[in-house]
Order: C-alpha cells, then structure tokens, then sequence
C-alpha cells in the first residue's frame, strides 16, 4: 500500500524553486531515505508532508489524505522528529514524555505503558528525572526522537536524526531507528550516506528540487556503477539525471 | 471544546513549569521588585510623597509587571528557536491554544505579584491595609494582559538574542512614562501628552486608584481602563496574527 503520494508538489521561495514538481511514492511499512546535498529540497518536502510549510503548487496523498484539504486528519497519525533537538527544557524526561502524550490525548493508562515502552527502547530509564537541559547532546537527541513515537504514529519523519551527533551516539540511534522497520513508514532525511546504505528500504536523491534517483540500493549501484551508496551519490547529484 | 481545554491546560501547566524553574525569572519578577518596593520605601518615604506605600505598591505592581514581557517572551523565542513550537504544530494544538496556554501560565504569576507586593505594603504600613486591595489586584490583572500580549507578540517576532533588547524598550517605558519614579508636576505638555496616551501611565493610574480609592470612576478608572485595554487588544491582535503566520511558513 502507497503511504505517500506527492503529485507535481511545488514549492517557491523568490526566485528560488525549493521544490520542483515533484513526484513520488512511498510505501507502507518501509524506511525511505531521501538524500540531497544542502538545499536540495529535502526539509521543504517534510515541512509540507507535515504541516508546517504549504505547497504552492500540487498536493499529496498521506494515506489517502490530501495535505491541501485534510491536513488535520493526517496530523492524527504523523509525528516528525526535527534536524534541531526539540525538547521542553525545563522539564525532565518523564515530564516531556507525559506533556507530549497528554497534549495529544493519550489516557493514564496508555501513556505509562508508552513510557516504559520508550524507556525500554531508548534506555532513558536512567534520566527519566534530569531536566533535558542538563542532558548532553546525545541523550536529549534521543528524547527529541523519542517523542516522535509517543503517539505511535503511522508514518514517522526523521529530519537529519543524528546530526552533530558523536559516532557513538549515532550508531545507537541506528539500531532504535532499525527496531521501527515494519512497525511504521519510516522517512528519513540524512547527509551521512553510510546512514542510509545500513539503515533504508529504498533511496531517494534529490537535487535543486528535483528527484533525480529513486530506488534500492542495488538499483543504484547498478546505474552508476558504483558499490557504495556514498559514491553512487555523487555520481548522481555530479552527474546529472539518472532515471530509475 | 474537550480537546480545546485539554490542550490549552497541558500547555499551561508545561509553560507555568519552565518559567517556575527559570531562578533568572523569579529573580526579576519577584525578588527585585520586592527588594525595591521595601528599599525605596525606608529610604524615601520620608523625603518625598512619591515613596508612601499608597503610591509606591501600586507602581511596584506593574514595574514588576514589565518582567512579564521579557520573560513570556523569553521563553516563546527558545521554544522556537529549539524547534520545540514547531514539534508542536505537527500536533493537532491549535495557534489560539498555544497563546491561551502562555497566558494562562503567566496570570497566576501576575496575581502572585500583586497580592505579595500590596501585602508587603500593608506590613510595612498598616494603613495601607483595606479590603480596596481586592480591586487592586483585579486592576493588576488587567494591567498583566498588556504586558503578557506584548510578550507573546514580542517572543513570536524576536529570537533569543534580540528578546532582551525590545523587551528592555516596555520595561524603561513602564520607568520613565509611568511618573511612579518621580512627580510629574513641572513637566513640559509634551511629555505629559506622550504619558497620557501611552498605556504605561493609565495601567498604573488604573491600579494605584483601584487600590486607594477614587473620586470619579470616569477619568480615575474607565478612562485609564479604556487605554490599557485598547493596547492590549492591538497587542493580542498583532500576536495572534504574527502567532499564526509563523505557524505556518508560506
């Protein structure tokens, strides 16, 4: 089943086309990654899956529903995780994870079964009474993503998840982001490229606003003869279109 | 309307919570004004007329009230220079929640403001005392909306760095153009014209009369009441609309 569907989604900023007609598919279940060096396009194209940006020309299906007219709908079963950490400061763990889930009406006995779920998953067990300002960088990027999964939501977007993050911290955020493949459509943005060669299902690439590859990973390395996705990358973005 | 209150209640109690565990906060919001009220009181009452409790508490009340607007601001701006607000606005919170759920937070500190510095003044004189302090502290409140509207107006325009600046622009207003520093007898028409039409005068004539009793409610209450509340729906105006655009970027 097709999570996402944009149809010619456009988006303008002056002079500049963020994003140019664009077209694309993703699937139920699956982790997509989408590539791009610096704006390419890829935050506009969340912004405006998610909400926070409109389009200004085209639309997509998120499940069926059009971010033009049923945004409100889809804001029920979406949850974004951003390139910046985005916690509540002052309160602990425990209190960001309560905050989230009761602004977003989850009962009593469903948002302690979340938290000993996230405290499993992430083990922010051990900090769950610090305040998130006097965690370092990588415990409050884990909370950030963290909170991103509080209302289980259908289609998760992961914004550059582990940027700024210690090598470490990173390849344990990979092996959380690994344990949500299946359970939900996964759309992750990221310049590390080794990020999205272990962790994707499919691969997107994207430059000035265009798609110019989308594919698995063998796919890729076949276009451009190459066996890593890192070079497989340049050469696309340095070698003009490639269809797939 | 379930999930309206439901939202702007968890958005209050959040809010209420970051600015309760800022010490910077309750430092200028409480502790300065309070160590003002009593300093200037030994030191001045004697001297000169300005400093007598009656007129002193009142005026301490909406200085202290300016702080609201760096601090509401204040934590706007981090919030959304943390990316926090827009985690938020992938949620189904409306804008008009978001706003609620700041002021909301920041009335009860206002409330606390007034009744702990009228207090104060009814311990450091007795004759000060007077249930008027009941009309005081409903007069604090509606002075609070403007500098609460300010704030949320201010923390959606500024960024961290800039917040401190603009909101020092309300508090030396709420000094110099309140006359509660100093008597405003002798002063050029100018400036008593600026000082009139100005809300920073009218929220602390509105306050000190409600306090100590009135004459005439149309000049010593309605009128000073109809300009704090003009600004204060520009203000809630301005910061719903700037609110609302930054929500959704274009």
């Amino acid at each position: 089943m097709i999570a996402i569907k944009t149809e010619k989604l456009r988006k303008e900023y002056k002079d500049l086309v963020a994003v140019d007609d664009l077209d694309l598919e993703i699937y139920e279940g699956e982790l997509f990654a989408l590539l791009g060096v610096n704006g390419a396009g890829k935050t506009t194209t969340i912004s405006m899956l998610t909400g926070l940006t409109e389009p200004d020309g085209g639309d997509a299906l998120v499940f069926g529903h059009s971010i033009l007219r049923e945004m409100n709908e889809i804001k029920s079963f979406i949850d974004i995780s951003m390139q910046e950490t985005a916690v509540a400061r002052k309160l602990t763990v425990d209190e960001n994870i309560e905050f989230y889930a009761e602004l977003n009406g989850l009962d009593k006995e469903t948002i302690k079964r979340v938290k000993n779920e996230i405290y499993e998953s992430f083990g922010l067990k051990i900090v769950a009474n610090k305040q998130a300002a006097k965690l370092s960088g990588g415990w409050q990027r884990k909370l950030s993503i963290a909170l991103s999964l509080v209302t289980n939501p259908k289609i998760l977007f992961l914004d550059e998840p582990t940027l700024g993050l210690d090598v470490i911290a990173r390849r344990e955020l990979w092996k959380t982001i690994k344990g949500l493949k299946g359970k939900m459509t996964v759309v992750l943005t990221t310049h590390y490229m080794e990020e999205a060669e272990a962790l994707s299902d499919r691969i997107g690439v994207m430059k000035d606003g265009k798609l110019l590859f989308v594919g698995i990973k063998e796919e890729m390395f076949e276009k451009t003869k190459k066996t890593n996705v890192e070079d497989a990358f340049i050469e696309i973005v340095g070698g003009g279109e490639i269809n797939a | 309307m379930r999930d309206f209150f439901r939202r702007t209640g968890v958005l209050t109690k959040r809010n209420l919570k970051e600015i309760a565990r800022d010490p910077l906060s309750l430092i200028f919001m409480i502790a300065l004004p309070l160590i003002m009220e009593v300093m200037f009181y030994y030191i001045f009452h004697d001297l000169t007329e300005q400093f007598a409790i009656n007129v002193l508490a009142p005026g301490i009340v909406v200085f202290s009230q300016s702080f609201l607007t760096l601090f509401t601001g204040l934590l706007i701006s981090v919030d959304r220079s943390t990316s926090f607000l827009k985690r938020l606005y992938v949620s189904k919170a409306r804008s008009h929640e978001f706003i609620f759920g700041y002021l909301f937070a920041l009335l009860p500190i206002s409330v606390l403001q007034s009744v702990l510095f009228f207090v104060v003044g009814g311990l450091i004189d007795s004759s000060f005392w007077s249930f008027k302090m009941i009309l005081g502290i409903a007069g604090g409140v509606m002075s609070s909306l403007l500098f609460i509207g300010l704030g949320i107006l201010f923390g959606s325009l500024c960024n961290e760095k800039s917040i401190g600046g603009v909101s020092s622009i309300i508090i030396t207003g709420q000094s110099v153009l309140s006359g509660m520093w100093f008597p405003t007898e002798g002063m050029s028409e100018g400036f008593l014209t600026v000082m009139k039409i100005m809300p920073f005068k009218n929220a602390t004539m509105l306050v000190s009369n409600l306090v100590n009793g009135f004459e005439n409610v149309l000049p010593d209450v309605i009128f000073p009441l109809i300009i704090v509340a003009a600004y204060t729906f520009v203000a809630f105006a301005a910061a719903i609309a700037v609110f609302k655009r930054k929500m959704k970027s274009k």
